[in-house]
């Protein structure tokens, strides 16, 4: 079945395209002896490529909302990623199709091309351009190694330089400046409101409670000091702690699922001991503040609205799902029937078993059916199937572990299920 | 992803260092076209080839042939023609406003290289290209005191010539231009005329009121008028014919060429006393 593209990718595509588009007649054709077309495609690939920087600058603006055109901040922060990587690529197939394009006329002009005297600037901010790339982008790519997350973070910025110099030289060489001017303010401006105004717009709350559900998993009960954030069922939010007694991840954001109810007048949050700063959290004082930023995420994106759900949750990415079923327990009337199977090691792991006992109890359109890896292994085909047999019919929703995320995907996959309907969002390094 | 990333990183630096290091290695032999190589062309001959058929171009005092390039210029042929046959250095360094050609559309344009744009008088319309900055700079200051300023220095250069009747020519290409007649009285000069006045086998001096070239001719005439009974080294001032002159543009905005006047005048004098008084 043949669907449209989402809403924001097709915009992003014209954006992408405009000053190709406008640039495109001045550029003659792809045809001619080599240094006409090689001209040609180093002056399509260095248009593209920073259109790509700039619409990278752009969908990093993290204004919430503006993600679920694209599918969810997960799925736009892999476009981000992708955007920079092409723009990488491309720019510097446009610095070497430029220069061997005036090898014909000759080496010395090949190499004054790329390397002009200094009374040519527009070429130079180019050049810096690049190194400022190569600079934030180093990290990025992992060339010297994986890098310390905050670390990495402060060196993304340079990716406003990087803009910055590569804009002015598109200003200055480029015949048409308006399309620059437009892709340049948006994704500038995205990134002086990424960093200057959206820290000041977070939304202040106060840790009610601290639940502890396992060993080393809490769930934090916050209580907006002001109106608070509204969000959808399945979204996340990025948390700053600001208590000052915390040993690590004091004033550093991380992105964590709601896992309460839309209509919950407390905002839930479960947390796993995964790393520095979500391990300092297992101990964060009652009555601290929190500064919240979002809601963010598409999880529950419907692409098939008539198909029943099968939701298959594990370890901490069960908190998706958490907030999904207590949507239903709290009186949202579901317009299809949802299926849980909880994945988990064993009973004790199985921290949220309670809540979906009682709700599925209560709530007619929800089955809930528990998985332990100690007595049965690996989730099969047929344990799905002797217990939903409908599975492989269902609109699919997954979340957990990488590892399970892989061996569920193939599962899935091999079943002959097709890929656009099962959903995942792995929230990796953002 | 990130292994193609750096992989196309590394290949990139490897790419330029080896463009950089084989144009270091073998780019010496590469030599520039004097400027006294070059064929002279003139104003003339140069508008003599402003079309698609024939497109020549003067820039920064050189001159290129660049008809076979025309059809694959980017730009629109419209434009790229209006400039055939013209000094075409405002375009060439402003391919857009402020935006100088490329080094390689320069090393191109060496390609088409045929001549260096001089004017009547063989002299270059503008330094050569290979002739350093410096150089300019230092003629100029040197311009400064020249003899149409400088009383002392235009007898130096002089010498101090007898009194007497003089006669000289000045020759371009194998024929006459300007051939004058005067004499010398405590060292003014009398009775100036011309005894020739031609350009391009036109005969300024059997020109009538109307004719198109007639204004050149009134030119020299006033030049013999305003010289009357002038010091012989108000000559200088011809180097200057504003000075002289009212109207230095008698002729469809062509500057007079007063250095063939001097010209003829100080060969006049080099020859000597043509007949005594």
């Amino acid at each position: 079945m043949l669907r449209l593209p989402r809403l924001g990718d097709s915009a992003l595509i014209v954006v992408l395209l405009l000053p190709l588009a406008v640039a495109l007649p001045r550029l003659g054709g792809l045809s001619g002896p080599p240094e006409l077309w090689l001209t040609w495609v180093g002056r399509v690939t260095g248009i593209l490529g920073l259109a790509m920087m700039l619409l990278a600058g752009l969908v990093s603006c993290r204004v919430p909302g503006f993600d679920r055109p694209f599918g969810g901040l997960a799925r736009l922060w892999r476009l981000h990623h992708w955007l920079g990587f092409a723009a990488f690529i491309l720019i510097m197939v446009h610095v070497l199709a430029l220069g061997l394009a005036a090898v014909p006329a000759s080496l010395d002009a090949a190499v004054a091309t790329l390397f002009p005297p200094p009374s040519q600037g527009a070429i130079w901010l180019g050049w810096l351009a690049w190194v400022a790339m190569v600079v934030f982008l180093a990290p990025t790519f992992d060339f010297f190694g994986k890098p310390h997350y905050q670390r990495w973070k402060r060196l993304h910025l340079v990716s406003a330089v990087a803009l910055l110099f590569g804009l002015w030289h598109a200003l200055l060489l480029a015949g048409e400046a308006w399309p620059w001017w437009l892709l340049g303010i948006a994704g500038l401006g995205a990134i002086a409101w990424r960093k200057g105004v959206a820290p000041q717009r977070r939304h202040p709350y106060r840790i009610e409670q601290v639940v502890s559900l396992a060993r080393g998993v809490v769930e934090l009960v916050l209580r907006p000091e002001g109106s608070g954030i509204r969000h959808a069922v399945g979204q996340f939010v990025y948390l700053t702690p600001l208590d000052e007694r915390l040993a690590a991840g004091r004033g550093e954001e991380h992105p964590y699922t709601i896992a309460s109810a839309p209509s919950d007048s407390r905002l839930r949050i479960g947390i796993k001991d995964l790393g520095d700063a979500s391990h300092a959290l297992q101990t964060v004082m009652p009555e601290t503040r929190v500064l919240i930023e979002g809601p963010y995420g598409e999880f529950f994106e419907r692409r098939f609205p008539q198909r029943d759900m099968l939701w298959l949750g594990g370890g901490i990415g069960i908190t998706p799902f958490v907030a999904g079923a207590r949507n239903l327990g709290a009186g949202s009337v579901p317009d299809v029937h949802v299926h849980l199977f909880y994945l988990a090691n064993n009973p004790d792991r199985a921290y949220y078993r309670q809540e979906f006992c009682e709700i599925a109890a209560r709530v007619e359109g929800f089955a809930y059916t528990q998985h332990y890896h100690r007595d049965h292994g690996p989730l099969t085909e047929a344990f799905l199937r002797e217990h939903r047999p409908d599975f492989a019919e269902r609109e699919i929703y997954l979340c957990g572990p990488p590892g399970m995320n892989a061996y569920l995907q193939r599962l899935l996959i091999e079943q002959g299920i097709p890929a656009a309907r099962i959903h995942s969002e792995v929230f990796d390094f953002l | 992803m990130n292994k193609i990333a750096y992989s196309a990183f590394i290949a990139f630096v490897a790419s330029l260092f080896t463009l950089v290091s084989v144009n270091a290695l073998s780019g010496s032999d590469r030599e520039t076209v004097e400027d006294f190589d070059l064929e002279s062309i003139t104003m003339e001959e140069l508008a003599e080839h402003g079309s698609a058929e024939s497109c020549w171009k003067a820039i920064h005092g050189r001159v290129y042939d660049i008809t076979d390039y025309v059809p694959d210029h980017p730009t629109e042929e419209e434009v790229l023609l209006e400039w055939c046959g013209r000094e075409s250095t405002e375009g060439w360094d402003n391919k857009r406003p402020g935006v100088p050609h490329s080094p390689r559309a320069e090393a191109m344009l060496e390609r088409y290289l045929i001549g260096r744009l001089v004017d009547d008088t063989a002299e270059p319309l503008e330094p050569g290209a290979g002739e350093p900055a410096g150089a300019v700079v230092e003629r100029q200051a040197g311009e400064a005191t020249s003899p149409a300023q400088d009383e002392r220095l235009a007898r130096a250069l002089l010498g101090l010539p007898l009194d007497g009747h003089y006669r000289g020519a000045f020759t371009d290409r194998g024929s006459i231009q300007v051939n004058v007649t005067f004499d010398l009285r405590d060292g003014h000069i009398e009775s100036l005329a011309y005894r020739h006045l031609a350009y391009r086998g036109v005969d300024y001096l059997a020109l009538e009121e109307g004719d198109e070239l007639y204004p050149v001719m009134l030119q020299h005439r006033q030049i013999a008028e305003r010289l009357e009974g002038a010091p012989v080294t108000r000559i200088f001032a011809l180097y200057e014919p504003e000075s002289l002159v009212d109207d230095i543009d008698g002729y469809s905005g062509a500057t007079l060429r007063g250095a063939k006047v001097i010209s003829a005048i100080r060969d006049a004098l080099n020859r000597g006393v043509y007949a005594w008084p």
